[in-house]
């Protein structure tokens, strides 16, 4: 290494400087310009939609002067990310509007640019655009496309397979149910929530026959989701599952088991069966929730709490000790307390 | 071999060989940031792509989310605590709680927070501590409706980490969120925190941090940052832009090989199983966030459960940055004691197959450069004067290579601040662009040299067994504008 080998290098990293100032630079010009670009796009396009869902008869706004407007503002097959743009502003305006004007929109998005370009994205090779283009599908109501999309259910992208799911619930509702349970790849957490929210949003009317058909299913995900539907939807006639996997094997399901119960009320007969199970759960923290629900949703049953408060539990046993402390049955704790230490002095109170 | 320092540092090999060792270590960090760079930029385009399929707005109309509660400890916080306690209980989130721990505090935080918020104490016997924790003396609770979200628990001073410890013992959210009660959180901070457990597939999620930004002549309203503007004094400056550096290349570099090992303790969120799990913070180092994400890593590996610890390029929490020399000589003097403690607490990591690539990759690289630069500097520079005195240096060379890598410095700050304003809308004027790449290009003249006194500070504090907790940290305060 010579000094004129450290004067070389001085000067490329000199001129990677100058380029990433040019780049600072023209990053600012292109977003002050973009953004007047997208301005301009999204206001014509809130004309468009107001003028053809309120149509002035005096004058009326022809396809035409739409598709015209539309290239005028830069809708052209060759400026991507301007159709990307105009098909975000198309999905969200349809998302506000209901009724009459919701079918009328649809019939305009079905005449106007751009074309199939939702569809093409499916056979792309990058999962983002497939993803993306599986998700304008279902969001514009394509169901003709459903076949093409169905097929990526259980794809091995994330992504890809979350939007073909979601897509199986827009097109099929509560038929989705058929498939869903069973897919070979787990569902994550915010799956389950988008099905069911999806469901409800849409189809709003339980259709028990396929949920008791799914009931057969032996993945995780799968009863996770069913509890979680079972929930969203109030089904009391079916809080017999959620309480069947109180007691899993599995961390997971128990947790899912718990938190979809607390929506419920319950009978004492029922609630004398969940307290069997209670010593079942072999998590004392999962054990501590349950307990809250007991307390919170039945009568104070000094034997359960009793036997609780003499098990190996230290964790629980506090909570006991408060519940029954609360409720009239000091002399109870009292007389645990002494027990564990005899010549101690309670100072409680 | 050699009988004086004049023959030591006058010696040929020893010239050569710490020429070599220099030169091999700067090339090393080079390459290393190299790396960093394009792995950064990867991780946050794809973290941008998948959060399209996941939007905040989808999680605030779900019903399903899990609740999360933040803890926020406070220790005579009373000047702006009220303030700060309004911005924690606005938050966009469906199902949170705020718990706020006042570590005995001396000031009259306690006071004025049962005055404020209308509490209500209540009895603390039934507490279950499953961390250990400097005793509970009340809870409080308000009794007006609006603010049922939130639990102030006052207890015997026992540190930060105690405090939020006892934060943890009273939650009972599957995940909790340790803050520093004088930041300024975003309002959609918990909704997109929440995104990676939300989306947890085939690895439990078991940290997730989000960026760090300066806020100190910001203007603040109704305890949400309004408006972003740049810090008036070099100072806070400087830091503007060593934390856009650190958090948008470092640590999204590490979040993208899942080889993070710090999520700042000014904001991040865990599974408050697995902080129990593991005992909570460690109240004897003043490294308590450090220590804790490698605990909690060294838990998973030994159970060998999958699991990964996240990062979001988006600045979710505002920090007031030290505004004086002394004080940022005092920040950094502590937390290089606290990354010394927690290195050497966890030296059995070091190039150990058990733990596998955090054993012999990520432990070795916080040793060799988090913990190591300081101390490599500090000798560079006792080199380059003894080797100058005795006339081993080629000032011209010297000078040449100086300036070789002051501009790659200056090239990975400009990319940075590239980077950030091209994914961010914080900085737009040109004139604030400019102001912060003049900053970066003077950091190492005005700001970098304090820097490396306060680590060895704390290096020299630890070496001698000086005893230092954390040291006065006096603040200005935000620019608050009222309603």
């Amino acid at each position: 290494m010579n000094e004129e080998s450290i004067l070389l290098f001085i000067k490329i990293v000199a001129a990677v400087l100058v380029i990433y100032w040019v780049s600072i630079a023209v990053s600012l010009i292109y977003r002050k310009i973009r953004r007047a670009r997208l301005n301009k796009i999204e206001i014509a396009f809130a004309d468009i939609v107001s003028r053809y869902l309120y149509n002035d008869p005096k004058d009326p706004l022809s396809l035409d002067e739409i598709k015209r407007r539309l290239v005028k503002v830069g809708i052209r097959s060759r400026n991507r990310n301007n159709i990307q743009f105009l098909i975000r502003l198309m999905i969200r305006t349809q998302r506000t509007i209901l009724g009459r004007n919701f079918s009328k929109l649809q019939k305009l998005y079905t005449e106007i640019p751009p074309y199939g370009v939702s569809v093409k994205k499916i056979s792309s090779w990058s999962w983002y655009k497939k993803a993306r283009g599986i998700r304008e599908i279902y969001e514009m109501n394509q169901s003709q496309y459903s076949d093409e999309i169905f097929k990526y259910r259980d794809d091995k992208n994330i992504y890809v397979r979350r939007e073909a799911q979601i897509a199986l619930v827009v097109f099929l509702g509560w038929g989705s149910l058929r498939f869903l349970p069973y897919l070979q790849r787990n569902l994550t957490l915010w799956q389950q929530i988008k099905i069911v929210e999806k469901l409800y949003d849409l189809y709003p009317k339980p259709e028990l026959r396929w949920l008791h058909r799914a009931y057969e299913t032996e993945k995780l995900f799968g009863k996770k989701l069913l509890m979680r539907i079972i929930r969203k939807y109030e089904l009391h006639d079916e809080i017999g599952y959620i309480i069947d996997n109180l007691n899993h094997e599995d961390y997971e399901v128990r947790e899912t088991a718990i938190y979809c119960l607390k929506t419920f009320a319950v009978s004492s007969s029922t609630m004398e069966y969940i307290k069997e199970l209670y010593n079942d759960i072999p998590d004392a923290t999962q054990q501590g929730q349950l307990l809250n629900y007991i307390y919170e949703n039945s009568d104070i049953d000094l034997d359960f709490y009793l036997k609780q408060l003499y098990s190996e539990n230290e964790e629980l046993k506090l909570s006991i000790a408060e519940i029954l402390w609360n409720n009239g049955y000091k002399e109870k704790v009292q007389e645990f307390y002494y027990q564990q230490y005899p010549k101690a002095t309670l100072n409680v109170g | 071999m050699w009988d004086s320092g004049e023959g030591f540092f006058g010696s040929y090999y020893v010239y050569w060989i710490s020429v070599f060792l220099f030169i091999g270590y700067g090339a090393s960090l080079v390459t290393l940031y190299l790396a960093g760079i394009i792995l950064a930029r990867r991780s946050i385009k794809r973290t941008k792509q998948r959060s399209i399929f996941l939007r905040a707005e989808d999680i605030v109309s779900a019903t399903d989310i899990p609740s999360v509660t933040i803890i926020a400890p406070a220790y005579n916080e009373g000047l702006t605590i009220i303030e700060n306690v309004r911005s924690l209980l606005s938050m966009q989130y469906p199902y949170y709680e705020l718990i706020l721990v006042n570590d005995g505090s001396k000031d009259d935080s306690l006071e004025k927070l049962i005055r404020e918020f209308d509490l209500e104490r209540q009895d603390a016997t039934f507490i279950t501590q499953p961390i250990p924790t400097a005793s509970v003396k009340y809870i409080y609770r308000s009794r007006q409706t609006k603010y049922t979200h939130l639990t102030v628990i006052d207890k015997n001073n026992g540190g930060k980490a105690d405090a939020i410890n006892a934060g943890v013992n009273f939650a009972n959210t599957e995940l909790v969120i340790f803050t520093d009660v004088d930041c300024i959180i975003e309002q959609d901070a918990i909704l997109k925190m929440v995104r990676p457990y939300l989306e947890e597939d085939d690895k439990e999620i078991i940290g997730c941090g989000g960026g760090i930004g300066i806020a100190n002549d910001s203007i603040i309203k109704n305890g949400i940052l309004s408006e972003l503007r740049l810090p008036s004094g070099l100072i806070p400056m400087h830091q503007v832009v060593e934390y856009i550096r650190a958090f948008l290349l470092g640590r999204m570099a590490w979040s993208e090989i899942n080889g993070l090992m710090l999520i700042s303790g000014a904001f991040g969120m865990y599974p408050r199983k697995r902080v129990i799990e593991v005992g909570g913070f460690n109240p004897k180092t003043v490294g308590e966030d450090l220590e804790l994400c490698i605990r909690l890593r060294m838990h998973m590996e030994e159970r060998k459960i999958p699991y990964k610890v996240v990062y979001l390029p988006e600045t979710l929490c505002w920090t007031e940055a030290p505004s004086d020399y002394n004080i940022l000589i005092r920040q950094r003097d502590r937390w290089a004691r606290g990354l010394w403690e927690t290195i050497s607490l966890h030296k059995s990591l070091f190039l150990n197959p058990k733990y596998r690539k955090m054993g012999m990759l990520y432990y070795p690289y916080w040793l060799i450069f988090e913990f190591g630069a300081p101390v490599v500097e500090f000798l560079g520079i006792i080199c380059m004067i003894a080797f100058g005195i005795f006339g081993w240096i080629n000032w011209s060379f010297a000078i040449l290579l100086f300036f070789a890598a002051y501009l790659v410095g200056c090239v990975f700050s400009t990319i940075a601040i590239f980077m950030y304003i091209k994914s961010f809308d914080h900085y737009t004027k040109p004139k604030q662009i400019v102001e912060l790449l003049l900053v970066a290009y003077l950091e190492p003249f005005l700001y970098h040299p304090f820097l490396l006194f306060g680590q060895i500070k704390g290096y020299y504090k630890k070496f001698f067994d000086i005893t230092s907790g954390w040291g006065n940290m006096t603040r200005k305060g935000f620019k608050v504008v009222k309603k």
